[in-house]
């Protein structure tokens, strides 16, 4: 071996790493651009509600990147936490046995990262692998997620708690959420988005903007989500509360008076923040399931339709939607108004509701309740002049009709 | 609005026809109210996008009678309703497709999905609407059936014309106003507008067609693939506590020398023991039940049984299905024995050592037993009625439901329905 220089190799290994580190600026060399991210904008209102979160995502969809994000724009020091890998007695505590066990007991001492995060006193647990954590693993998170201790430690308000699991077809071996376990998150999906990805590997990444709580709305956000929650489960009853049945449902999320608490937190948070129906959509849906949360944003969407009472008192200034199901809801709703309480002067603001929808929109959408306008007629009332201008709608209903028996000898003929 | 020009929107036409299919389907008018309507001269007849626009020609609305405008409002609500935009750009990514001809085959098999039953019983079948039987194909199927089932060719040559917009087939036109333009659905609006419809057709399953009363049930609980979910379930007992990985203090932790005079608990495994009750009235076919026993047997090796602790009870009538493929894997048979699902049990239970989980294969049409046996089940129902929640108006009728103890897979019915 011929003999070098002592420096020599030291120079060219240096070079070489230098140049590799080069190589990995140039592609850490990334720019952002501003993009909605609905599912981050839930995230991060669930978070801000002090709810426990929980992603669901296949493996390798950018979770923990969300994470990282999220802890920077809320300024909290991230904390994560493989559960899979750890020992029941890492979340419940150490047994630490003293000099006299039987006089003073065996104190069950909090692992480091446990203790670190008390001192620090804020900042973002994120629990990953939670569903191929063991079950006993499972029943001491229970623990964490719930009461906030870990062993004798106290985790303080100022600590927020994601964690993430991998869907039951992509675990390998895994376990699966037991409903009390399930039932205290809020499930998110987490989906990764082809064009983001595309553009975030050609250099330029988005950057969510988050949503911020506006002080002034605090009392009126709340006001909403008492009125919007209890409005449907004064009607529905049974949504209350329904154990997950069917294979289908397992390990997600379901509704009881827990999680629909947890729904009027995030109702609130969403208005006060005055977040996207897409957003509240994913937040309710994550708490109390798909078929339960779409019957709660249907009965919000009917809150936000113009009460009937309000458009009788005025029809000359009325504002209604512009979509056509709305618009007949709410003309609908008219109609229900006045057959509850008849009286003249009600009967005729709704002829001139209707008139002014004709006006101002399709015709057909106004004559169901035409029709039963005119059978709520009592005795001595005159149709109001404004009638007229309904002609055309009446018209439209004759030549649907017409239609309507042409079809139905055609359709007879055939069979 | 313009009207009475010469080549304008007849408006009022339209809107007739709407009304129309409204009368006709009362359980579709919330979506055919919620459609926007956009005159446009680049359809050759109506077309829909994904944000719920409807697109329509004016010159198509001049020659075509009202009663067949109504039929074709269903259809193309029809459209956006089983979200055959995006089925399609499922299937296109899954299956690698690309380009506007394999689109155009998509929007072909979504027509067909519709038509099927979308007329008759007061609505007109619109002149040139594509139906499977035209194509030689049979009815009652879903858009995905029918798209691996036809190619384009001579054939199909005259529906080339066929355009139902990017609501149909996941292609985006250049007429379209896009996600931007006024008027449009948010998905939360669209989601809310198809759970009404569903709601609605739930609530009043009489009034609604076969076909839609399947889309209600299923629209937001797509039935899953059976495969994964008893791979799940046969899993998940098999490895939950008692049966497999747990802690125990039999071992000593890995972690005792750090913690002197403390007693940790350690992880250990023990292969499950897998019985599988195979129980059938002959009713099943045999590529089902094979294909599931496989299953089963292969799950359970997976999570550390080994051939050994798998063990099968056939019934007579499976005879044919069970001898041939347990010589074929090696799995220990465990003679056979009545049809009553419940000495299958009786029997399972009776092993030295007691099996850790019993995996039952049945079709249901049999008597279960009355205690919840002491060890966790898994039943894999092979499902015979499809609308067995609508027979409610038989007050005779008591649906024979698997026990809620055990943890219940419906096999065969693998649902791509959205």
């Amino acid at each position: 071996m011929p003999k070098r220089t002592p420096d020599a190799p030291a120079r060219a290994l240096r070079t070489q790493l230098d140049v590799a580190g080069e190589l990995m600026a140039l592609l850490r060399d990334t720019t952002t651009e501003p993009r909605p991210d609905t599912q981050l904008e839930a995230l991060t209102l669930a978070v801000a509600a002090d709810l426990p979160v929980l992603l669901w995502g296949e493996p390798g969809i950018g979770k923990s990147a969300a994470l990282t994000q999220l802890a920077e724009s809320l300024d909290l020091p991230l904390t994560t936490v493989i559960a899979s890998v750890h020992e029941p007695s890492d979340f419940s505590g150490l047994p630490v046995v003293g000099d006299d066990p039987a006089g003073q007991g065996v104190p069950m001492a909090p692992p480091d990262w446990a203790v670190r995060l008390v001192r620090a006193g804020r900042g973002l647990l994120f629990l990953d692998e939670l569903s191929t954590a063991p079950p006993a693993v499972q029943a001491a998170l229970l623990r964490l997620v719930l009461e906030r201790r870990i062993g004798a430690l106290q985790l303080p308000p100022g600590v927020r708690i994601v964690a993430a699991a991998n869907p039951r077809s992509s675990a390998a071996d895994g376990w699966e959420l037991s409903p009390p376990l399930a039932n205290r998150f809020v499930h998110l999906q987490w989906v990764h988005d082809h064009e983001v990805v595309v553009r975030g590997l050609g250099g330029t990444w988005p950057r969510a903007t988050l949503p911020r709580l506006a002080p002034e709305r605090l009392a009126q956000a709340v006001a909403l989500a008492r009125r919007a929650v209890c409005g449907l489960l004064a009607a529905r009853p049974a949504l209350v509360h329904r154990m997950p049945s069917g294979e289908t449902r397992r390990g997600g999320a379901w509704p009881s008076p827990r999680s629909w608490e947890t729904t009027l937190r995030l109702i609130a948070f969403a208005t006060a923040a005055e977040a996207s129906r897409d957003v509240l959509s994913l937040l309710v849906r994550g708490a109390v399931g798909d078929g339960p949360g779409l019957e709660l944003l249907a009965s919000m969407d009917r809150m936000d339709l113009p009460d009937p009472e309000t458009l009788l008192a005025d029809p000359a200034v009325a504002e209604l939607p512009e979509r056509g199901d709305l618009r007949q809801a709410v003309l609908d709703g008219v109609v229900a108004a006045v057959r509850e309480r008849p009286d003249r002067s009600r009967w005729d603001a709704a002829w001139a509701l209707l008139v002014r929808a004709v006006e101002t929109g399709a015709p057909d959408l106004v004559v169901v309740p035409a029709t039963t306008l005119a059978t709520l007629r009592q005795g001595d009332w005159d149709v109001p002049p404004s009638i007229e201008a309904l002609a055309g709608a009446v018209s439209i209903s004759r030549r649907a009709e017409q239609a309507a028996a042409r079809a139905a000898v055609a359709t007879k003929a055939r069979r | 609005m313009t009207r009475g020009e010469p080549g304008a929107l007849d408006l009022d036409k339209l809107f007739a026809a709407r009304l129309q299919a409204a009368r006709a389907r009362p359980y579709l008018a919330t979506a055919l109210f919620a459609l926007h309507t956009v005159e446009s001269r680049w359809v050759p007849t109506m077309a829909v996008d994904r944000h719920w626009r409807c697109y329509v020609s004016p010159g198509f609305v001049d020659r075509t009678p009202v009663e067949e405008l109504a039929g074709v409002w269903v259809h193309e609500v029809s459209h956006l309703l089983r979200d055959h935009h995006g089925r399609s750009d499922r299937f296109a990514r899954e299956h690698g497709l690309t380009g506007p001809a394999e689109r155009l085959r998509m929007n072909i098999a979504a027509d067909c999905e519709i038509n099927d039953d979308a007329f008759g019983d007061g609505l007109v079948r619109p002149a040139g609407a594509v139906e499977p039987e035209a194509l030689g194909l049979p009815e009652g199927e879903l858009m995905e059936e029918y798209l691996s089932r036809f190619r384009l060719g001579p054939h199909t040559q005259h529906l080339a014309w066929l355009d139902c917009g990017s609501g149909a087939d996941g292609l985006e036109r250049g007429w379209e106003l896009g996600p931007d333009g006024a008027h449009g659905l948010s998905a939360q609006e669209r989601d809310a507008v198809r759970f009404r419809v569903a709601q609605g057709i739930t609530g009043r399953p009489g009034d609604a067609s076969k076909g839609w009363q399947r889309w209600a049930e299923e629209v937001f609980h797509p039935p899953q693939p059976w495969r994964q979910l008893l791979g799940a379930a046969v899993r998940s007992a098999a490895s939950g506590p008692g049966a497999g990985e747990d802690y125990t203090y039999g071992r000593p932790s890995r972690r005792s020398v750090a913690v002197p005079g403390a007693v940790l608990p350690s992880l250990r495994r023990r292969p499950p023991r897998v019985a599988v009750v195979v129980d059938t009235s002959g009713s099943v076919s045999d590529t089902e039940l094979g294909s599931a026993l496989l299953e089963v047997t292969a799950i359970s090796r997976a999570v550390g049984g080994r051939r050994d602790l798998v063990t099968v009870l056939s019934c007579d009538a499976a005879t044919r299905v069970v001898h041939p493929l347990c010589r074929a894997e090696g799995i220990p048979l465990a003679g056979g024995g009545g049809t009553d699902l419940r000495s299958g049990f009786a029997r399972a239970l009776r092993a030295h050592p007691r099996p850790d989980v019993v995996v039952a294969l049945t079709d249901g049409q049999t008597p279960w037993p009355s205690a919840p046996p002491p060890c966790r089940t898994v039943v894999g129902l092979f499902d015979r009625s499809v609308t067995r929640s609508w027979d409610e108006e038989d007050p005779d009728y008591v649906p024979e439901a698997p026990p809620a103890w055990a943890r219940v897979v419906t096999i065969g019915r693998t649902g791509a329905a959205r």
